[in-house]
């Protein structure tokens, strides 16, 4: 992974059980290519991913962290996707200061009938993650706990 | 107990400021020195490193260290107060938990000499002294004393407030130490000891540093937009800051429920900041409202991130 030409980025992705989780499993009935580069987590919902999660993926190598939730009033529970939201806010604002570019978190809305969306939205990502390279290789290299 | 304990208190990577807190206690400091028999202190007793070297291992009883691992001396320090040492005590932020001076591992070693001294500057012998002398080096990282040393309690705060000092002398003297790893302040947050009042459907509008606002006396600082740590940091000294007007800034450390204090205080900030209603239409408020935290990593993690980073 020396270069950013033939890097293969790997992303964690968290995905809302009853919206995005669906919709990626949508994209697969449906057979809609898409890069292999995600690795997918189920969660309850997309209020339930903990920064600490998304600190701790990028910490292990990740080269961006996916977070896929409800569209806004589509929310299982009313509101965790406004959380959700809010969290990666603030993260944006923290991971500069951690010396990690804020465009390798994303949030996106996806809902259960959007195989389709799913697809192209990694796929962006995909390419956005091989554009800004790997990883410092230091960065890596530090990870303390 | 029939002796007096034997204790011992040193400084690594410190600001002095550890080793002036014991007078916090104020007239008790006379009858803990009177109840304890100090056989290191280089900050009030002339001891030399080959006093403590001559000592046997596990003669002194309790070693308080305080200051952050910064360099190849303090490593060793403490390795040698770990083997003549019953037990070690990190006393205060640094030791606890890295302090504010691991917040100096954002940058590397070099850029750090070069911001401080300009460039080409190389660390070397003191000037005007020959031979052999030269000064310690300064380590890749600031680290808490428990990545060099097994710690068997902690003494937070920065510094260490009256209560918890007495907290630990207390247990000390009652010669009912709790089981280590134990660290003297309350496992409850901070919020559940201070006297400002706070609602339970709290939520906030705005974000504000201290010196842009009078706060109101009895509210909730939160609640008036101040980032106070409290809901994510350990009691036991009073609620001393925001009982003064001044939002906590976590120096006992994040509660054991709390974890990382970053992530649970970002956490909290994220549930608090919201209108009257939630929605797409808020979006764009609630942004300019984040968009306000000056410095999320440095309030988040003041002294806490050298235990805590993932990275630097």
């Amino acid at each position: 992974m020396a270069d950013g030409n033939g890097h293969e980025p790997r992303i964690v992705a968290f995905l809302c059980r009853w919206c995005s989780y669906a919709g990626a499993d949508l994209a697969g009935t449906s057979r809609i290519k898409y890069p292999p580069n995600i690795i997918p987590i189920r969660v309850p919902c997309s209020g339930r991913v903990d920064p600490a999660w998304v600190m701790e993926a990028f910490a292990r190598g990740a080269d961006g962290v996916f977070i896929g939730g409800c569209h806004p009033g589509d929310c299982h529970y009313v509101s965790g996707n406004y959380k959700a939201r809010r969290r990666v806010t603030l993260l944006r604002k923290l991971l500069p200061q951690l010396g990690i570019d804020p465009r390798r978190l994303r949030l996106e809305w996806i809902s259960a009938t959007e195989g389709k969306r799913f697809a192209e939205v990694v796929t962006e990502f995909v390419e956005e993650l091989k554009e800004l390279g790997p990883m410092r290789a230091e960065e890596a290299a530090q990870d303390v706990r | 107990m029939s002796a007096k304990p034997k204790i011992a208190v040193y400084w690594t990577g410190s600001c002095g400021g550890c080793d002036v807190s014991f007078l916090e206690v104020g007239e008790a400091i006379v009858e803990i020195l009177s109840r304890v028999e100090v056989v290191f202190w280089p900050a009030l007793v002339d001891v030399k490193r080959s006093d403590l070297e001559a000592m046997p291992p596990g003669s002194i009883d309790y070693a308080l260290i305080n200051g952050v691992i910064r360099t190849e001396e303090n490593r060793e320090m403490a390795e040698i107060l770990r083997e003549k040492s019953k037990y070690i005590v990190a006393y205060g932020a640094c030791a606890h938990l890295g302090g504010v001076p691991s917040l100096a591992d954002l940058w590397g070693k070099e850029e750090i000499f070069r911001a401080v001294f300009g460039e080409g500057f190389r660390p070397g012998p003191p000037p005007g002294v020959d031979g052999e002398a030269r000064l310690p080096d300064l380590s890749e990282k600031a680290v808490p004393l428990e990545e060099v040393v097994r710690v068997d309690y902690a003494v937070p705060g920065c510094p260490p407030p009256a209560p918890l000092i007495s907290r630990f002398f207390t247990a000390l003297f009652s010669g009912e130490m709790p089981d280590p790893p134990y660290v003297f302040a309350n496992v409850k947050a901070l919020c559940e000891e201070c006297p400002r009042e706070r609602h339970d459907d709290r939520r906030i509008e705005r974000i504000v540093r201290p010196h842009e606002i009078v706060p109101d006396p009895n509210k909730c600082l939160l609640e008036q937009g101040l980032i106070c740590m409290g809901p994510v940091t350990r009691g036991g000294c009073n609620a001393l800051c925001p009982v003064a007007g001044m939002p906590c800034t976590g120096c006992l450390g994040p509660t054991p429920e709390a974890g990382d204090p970053g992530a649970a205080m970002l956490s909290a900030l994220a549930s608090l900041v919201r209108f009257e209603d939630e929605g797409e239409e808020y979006f764009a408020r609630e942004d300019e409202v984040l968009e306000r935290l000056a410095d999320p990593l440095g309030t988040f993690y003041m002294y806490a991130f050298g235990k805590f980073r993932r990275r630097s």
